[in-house]
């Protein structure tokens, strides 16, 4: 089974991952050399590079507050998600009258994507006094309902057995879900940050519908509006690009394991 | 409600079973409880715009006149006189082009990553590594790539001697589009390789082993085994597909805002303008209509293919 060569492969690999890789490093050589867009051929490998334009865009952009809005906004994202997704997750592994309904309720919801909402989500925001501000960015996505079936899911496969042991103990209800549940739930709560992390921080039809103020702007927002003002100056643009994706990169990096299989069971379940 | 029911039930029963019926009833107001927030989030994010939606579709409104009754005044706009939409609705279905082209380079991909190879995790990561880009990032990546005078890609095309002149993809009716669904290709492949990958791991050896004994070559292998139980981890990269042609605002916006012209015009693209440029929202509410029927209709027709309830019955018990 094992007789075939292995170049052709590797040489396949290779060449696809210079595909995925090339764009990072042209943006990246830009953003430190800064390209003359009347200078033809283009330099292949960087010529005289210099933080310059990293400095420059920092002076011409608000760069803390589009980073601490993103962030400020992830936190409640993600914090809103893990509560009321693991309580409602929880509330699913009971049996009540009305579950099936609830149940085709979550599942209903599911089939409307959030992109056919936009115009009365933005009515609803308006009215409920929240354009322009934090809470009406992050509102909207305080709940997945994916991640509400992926806590449902982990809890149904603790054994009742342990919570029964728990109760005979006298542990209240409440703590079973703090002590015992979330503990042995390890892998849902791991995929709710991640995704509920992931979809906040990229997100940029919402911020762009309900931002007016450029200090409220979240980072996408802010790369976005951005373009338009640096469209010739390229150091300066492709170096706040590179700054806009660093975090994210870097806790991608760091925490690839969770991300990869965080995205693969929010796309199973979806 | 339940709730109440569950509740007259409690107080009918009270007295022998009495501790008992009121620890179910205060175990039923936990559960709807635990419940309220994520139905309250659903209902006015999800269901009211939806309805809403519907109402705004056959009205005349803007947030400065009183509403009115408009009947089918948008659709008959809409279906007969409005050639945006039709592009539009156009585009979007040549966006989906995107779901067979990268679900084809992705099973080729998983294939290989999985096969017993040196420094295939390397591999794994740095193609994947595109996918939980912000796409608003990636967006200006590749208009650099794609620029014109200095772009990365007329340079090589150049250099290969395939073309003479530089090419304006993102400026020309004819390649806009294209370019912006290589783009889009370019973010999701990787995601689509680990979706596939994970399925390939699930098959399990001994199915391989079996068919080399009864000498079948690796291709009958592939057709035989491999595709037919790769089958699900197809349809979920598919849907993931068809939702993102409904739903690739940013890189649109970001690459060509729609144009030149509508030529990247999408159904979402023309809804946002609708709305948030021209503020004609209810127009926008009945364009919504038409995307989302679109998209249910699909998502069922999808789901027929694919032989039923395809991936739902784990979740809805």
């Amino acid at each position: 089974m094992h007789n075939y060569p292995r170049w052709p492969i590797h040489a396949a690999l290779i060449l696809v991952s210079l595909v995925m890789l090339v764009p990072f490093y042209w943006v990246f050589k830009t953003s430190i050399t800064g390209e003359n867009i009347f200078v033809y051929p283009p330099s292949l490998i960087p010529v005289d590079p210099q933080p310059f334009f990293y400095v420059d865009a920092w002076y011409a952009i608000p760069f803390p507050y589009f980073f601490m809005n993103s962030v400020i906004v992830a936190v409640m994202v993600i914090a809103a998600n893990l509560v009321i997704n693991a309580a409602a997750g929880f509330a699913l592994t009971k049996e009540f009258a009305g579950k099936r309904w609830i149940v085709l309720l979550f599942l209903a919801c599911m089939m409307i994507p959030f992109h056919a909402t936009i115009v009365p989500a933005y009515l609803v925001t308006s009215h409920l006094g929240l354009l322009n501000t934090h809470l009406g960015l992050a509102l909207p996505a305080f709940s997945h309902i994916i991640c509400i079936f992926l806590f449902k899911a982990s809890f149904d496969a603790i054994p009742p057995s342990l919570i029964q042991a728990a109760k005979i103990d006298g542990v209240p209800e409440w703590q079973i879900m703090f002590r015992i549940l979330l503990p042995l739930a390890r892998p849902a709560v791991a995929a709710n940050v991640i995704l509920s992390f992931i979809w906040s921080w990229n997100d940029f039809l919402w911020p762009l519908i309900i931002i007016r103020d450029v200090e409220m702007q979240t980072l996408p927002l802010g790369l976005s509006t951005f373009l338009a003002y640096f469209e010739d100056t390229t150091g300066s643009l492709y170096a706040f690009c590179v700054m806009v994706l660093a975090p994210g990169l870097l806790v991608f990096l760091l925490a690839q394991r969770q991300f990869i299989e965080g995205l693969t069971s929010g796309a199973r379940k979806g | 409600m339940p709730v109440e029911t569950a509740s007259r039930v409690a107080r009918t029963t009270t007295g022998r079973g009495g501790l008992l019926a009121r620890k179910r009833h205060r175990e039923l107001l936990l559960i709807w409880l635990l419940l309220t927030p994520a139905l309250l989030i659903f209902l006015a994010y999800r269901i009211l715009p939806l309805l809403w939606n519907g109402v705004l579709s056959f009205q005349f409104w803007s947030p400065t006149k009183p509403a009115e009754w408009a009947g089918l005044f948008h659709y008959e706009e809409m279906f007969v006189y409005d050639d945006v939409f039709w592009t539009s609705l156009y585009n979007t279905f040549l966006y989906m082009l995107t779901a067979p082209i990268s679900i084809g380079i992705a099973v080729v991909l998983a294939l290989m990553v999985n096969s017993r190879i040196r420094g295939r995790g390397v591999y794994r990561t740095i193609i994947f590594l595109s996918y939980p880009l912000m796409v608003v990032a990636v967006g200006i990546i590749w208009r650099w790539l794609y620029d014109e005078r200095v772009g990365l890609i007329n340079y090589l095309l150049r250099q290969a001697g395939l073309i003479d002149e530089p090419i304006a993809f993102l400026e020309s009716y004819g390649t806009a589009l294209p370019s912006v669904i290589a783009a889009a290709i370019w973010q999701i492949t990787g995601f689509f390789m680990i979706i596939l990958l994970t399925g390939l791991q699930n098959i399990p050896p001994s199915l391989y082993e079996a068919a080399s004994i009864d000498g079948a070559s690796r291709w009958s292998q592939f057709w035989r085994i491999t595709l037919p139980l790769l089958r699900p981890s197809i349809f979920i990269c598919f849907v993931i597909a068809i939702i993102a042609s409904f739903t690739s605002f940013d890189l649109i916006y970001v690459m060509t805002g729609g144009g030149p012209g509508h030529a990247t015009e999408l159904l979402i693209t023309y809804i946002y303008k609708a709305a948030f440029t021209l503020s004609q929202f209810d127009y926008a509410g009945a364009l919504t209509i038409v995307m989302f029927v679109l998209f249910v209709g699909i998502a069922l027709l999808g789901n027929l293919l694919a032989g039923g309830d395809a991936g739902k019955v784990d979740i809805a018990e």
